[in-house]
């Protein structure tokens, strides 16, 4: 099998799952107390008020043809209209989804950019003094609660840098967009500003976010480091007196990647669930508030149409590690099927 | 890995009855042996007990004595006012020994050793009664997660075919949405306390046993023993609770203890964002949320809530790592 069927079957079996998500999250919208319309009108509408309001957005009708209904507009790529917001789902996921994959891209490029020498140098120098430091510092890295180190941010850098002078500041809440428009934010005039303003803005949550990763991929690396650095070919290499850097750079590290890419996809469900609560901590209107925002307001349709985005970035996100993997290494056939 | 387990036993069983008997390397007090020489193990071990111990007097405290009568004078409220008294409380004490704006020329005492939050209520007492629900929905919601999942995941396992295909696409479903996400339409729709918490949660942590088990069981079941079993008319239920279920228990005891530690997190996010325990019950989470209200004049209120649960956390994961390496012999030493 080819490079393209494979990748073909793989987006073709992200389809049950996906439509697994769509039934979840249908049934528990299904479920949720109280009345969406209540909420767009008030405690007490007009009967005819809510009778229309009702059938303008199919509420009136019975579940399985809401259901089908839901379905049949989602094909058509139609997620629905927000009732809190009042405009398209659509609209408002792709004003949202961009801040949070930012966000998100940013915490592991910090992660990764960390993570691989702290890792590798666990490695090398195992059990000295360096290994220590960088395990325990991994071990504080998975178990910190990620918005917890955002307060503690926003405390020491937005709050208190006053009181330490060589202390920088950064804004402590929202985000600013590299590709946005300059004329659109305050003072600045170039393309360079509002890269530089993102950059002031991203700081925090990207560390904030970025620490989990951090810690998690570190320990991944430092033990698959440790596994490839066992194995006979090093081994071979090394009695044939290569050097140990060459041995590091040429034969060990390559083959130690493997996992790091494994676990980078199970991380990225983990990061966007995480996502909510930085978005939260630092007040940025990503898909994390949207969701919240949805379930507080009983939205329908955007907590569906969210909920699905999600499984839709981490399906993508599984098939992309699938395919990296196949591609860098040949051993995983394409043809073994799951 | 349970192979490896099994043949040892019986292995060092055979020369232990020959020569003067080695270790056996299986069972509860060789683990406990082995967890005994890891230091990490060992603080892991003791950090939980504290925190057990903890939350123990905290549940007493809250449930039992209700029970017989002795309300709230005793319980909770007691504690967090001693004095009782609204016209000496003092919102936002700073701890022991610093001092703030809002109390000039006052520095902390040994009253509020960790200072007060904005009711005046200590928070050290604040964070023990937290303690009882971090460990309750911590142990109870991976509780829930663990047997489910490996109820799933053996049955999966066991009889593979079309009932493995539906049960491991339906895990995947739960997999691909985000845990807090998941676990809050899911308390949106059915209520928002803490009993829904730890079942969202649970049903959450599913997949993780699920796959664990599933990979554990379809690796024992083509071994001899299960094959004997099955040749010998043992029924498919029985094999797989006799059998199958055992020999697959070291590795879901060590994700067991570390899940806690996440489901820890996981419950102090869920607390955060307003969807765990409710006002006025403590939470770690929830005091986190409260001291954001007040980041500049009294930043410890933000600080002690989040060491408590770095420190549970930690708890969880060093016994975790160290249950590992004592079940698994072929990762010692790694």
């Amino acid at each position: 099998m080819g490079r393209a069927t494979y990748t073909i079957r793989r987006l073709l079996q992200g389809i049950p799952v996906m439509f697994g998500v769509v039934v979840i999250t249908f049934l528990l919208t299904e479920a949720m107390p109280g009345d969406p319309v209540s909420i767009m009108l008030g405690p007490s509408p007009s009967l005819q008020q809510a009778a229309e309001i009702r059938a303008q957005y199919g509420l009136d009708q019975p579940v399985h043809i809401r259901f089908g209904k839901y379905i049949w507009n989602l094909l058509q790529g139609d997620l629905g209209r927000s009732l809190y917001y009042d405009v398209p789902v659509t609209t408002k996921i792709i004003e949202r989804l961009p801040v949070t994959m930012l966000l998100i891209g940013a915490s592991f490029v910090f992660g990764t950019i960390t993570a691989i020498p702290l890792g590798v140098i666990s490695a090398k120098r195992r059990n000295k003094p360096v290994d220590h430091i960088s395990r325990v510092v991994a071990l504080i890295g998975v178990s910190t609660p990620s918005f917890w180190i955002g307060l503690i941010l926003i405390i020491v850098f937005a709050f208190h840098s006053q009181s330490i002078p060589w202390l920088p500041e950064f804004p402590a809440t929202g985000l600013v967009l590299p590709w946005a428009d300059p004329a659109t934010i305050d003072g600045a005039s170039s393309r360079y500003d509002v890269i530089a303003r993102s950059l002031e803005h991203l700081a925090l949550p990207t560390l904030s976010l970025g620490t989990l990763r951090m810690a998690a991929f570190t320990r991944i690396e430092r033990s698959s480091m440790l596994e490839v650095l066992n194995q006979e070919y090093v081994k071979l290499a090394r009695a044939y007196g290569v050097r140990e850097r060459t041995i590091l750079r040429k034969h060990a590290f390559h083959n130690a990647q493997l996992p790091l890419i494994t676990i980078m996809g199970l991380q990225l469900t983990a990061s966007l669930g995480g996502a909510v609560l930085t978005e939260t901590v630092f007040e940025i209107n990503g898909m994390g508030r949207l969701i919240i925002t949805a379930v507080n307001n009983q939205d329908y349709y955007l907590v569906m149409g969210t909920t699905l985005m999600f499984g839709v970035v981490f399906v993508v996100g599984v098939i992309v590690v699938d395919l990296l993997y196949a591609y860098i290494d040949p051993r995983v056939s394409y043809e073994g099927g799951d | 890995m349970s192979t490896t387990i099994e043949e040892d036993a019986q292995e060092s069983d055979v020369e232990g009855a020959a020569e003067e008997k080695p270790e056996a390397r299986v069972g509860l007090r060789y683990t406990l042996s082995q967890l005994k020489r890891d230091p990490t193990a060992k603080v892991g071990g003791y950090i939980i007990a504290f925190f057990a111990v903890i939350a123990t007097i905290a549940f007493i405290d809250t449930n039992v004595l209700a029970w017989f009568g002795q309300q709230y004078w005793i319980a909770e409220t007691f504690w967090v006012n001693p004095v009782n008294d609204p016209a000496t409380t003092q919102i936002l004490r700073p701890p022991l020994g610093l001092t703030n704006d809002l109390h000039p020329g006052n520095p902390g005492d040994w009253n509020h050793v960790l200072g007060t939050d904005h009711r005046g209520r200590d928070i050290l007492v604040r964070l023990f009664y937290g303690t009882r629900i971090a460990m309750m929905v911590g142990i109870v919601a991976t509780g829930i997660g663990t047997v489910a999942g490996v109820i799933v995941g053996a049955v999966a396992g066991y009889y593979g075919g079309w009932v493995d295909d539906a049960l491991m696409r339906a895990v995947e479903v739960l997999y691909a949405i985000p845990f807090l996400v998941l676990v809050i339409a899911f308390m949106v729709a059915f209520g928002r306390n803490l009993v829904f918490a730890m079942i969202g949660v649970g049903i959450r942590t599913i997949p993780v046993f699920a796959r664990l088990i599933r990979s554990e069981v379809l690796s024992v079941r083509e071994e001899d023993y299960v094959e004997a079993a099955r040749a010998s008319g043992v029924t498919n239920w029985k094999l797989i609770q006799r059998h199958i279920i055992p020999n697959s228990f070291a590795p879901v005891l060590v994700q067991a203890t570390l899940q806690i530690g996440i489901n820890i997190l996981v419950i102090a996010g869920l607390s955060f964002l307003g969807f765990g325990a409710q006002p006025p019950t403590a939470s770690w989470g929830q005091m986190l949320s409260k001291s954001r209200g007040y980041m500049l004049p009294a930043p410890w209120f933000s600080v002690w809530p989040g060491i408590a649960i770095l420190l549970a956390v930690i708890g969880f994961n060093l016994l975790g790592d160290g249950l590992r390496d004592a079940l698994d012999p072929r990762i010692q030493n790694r």
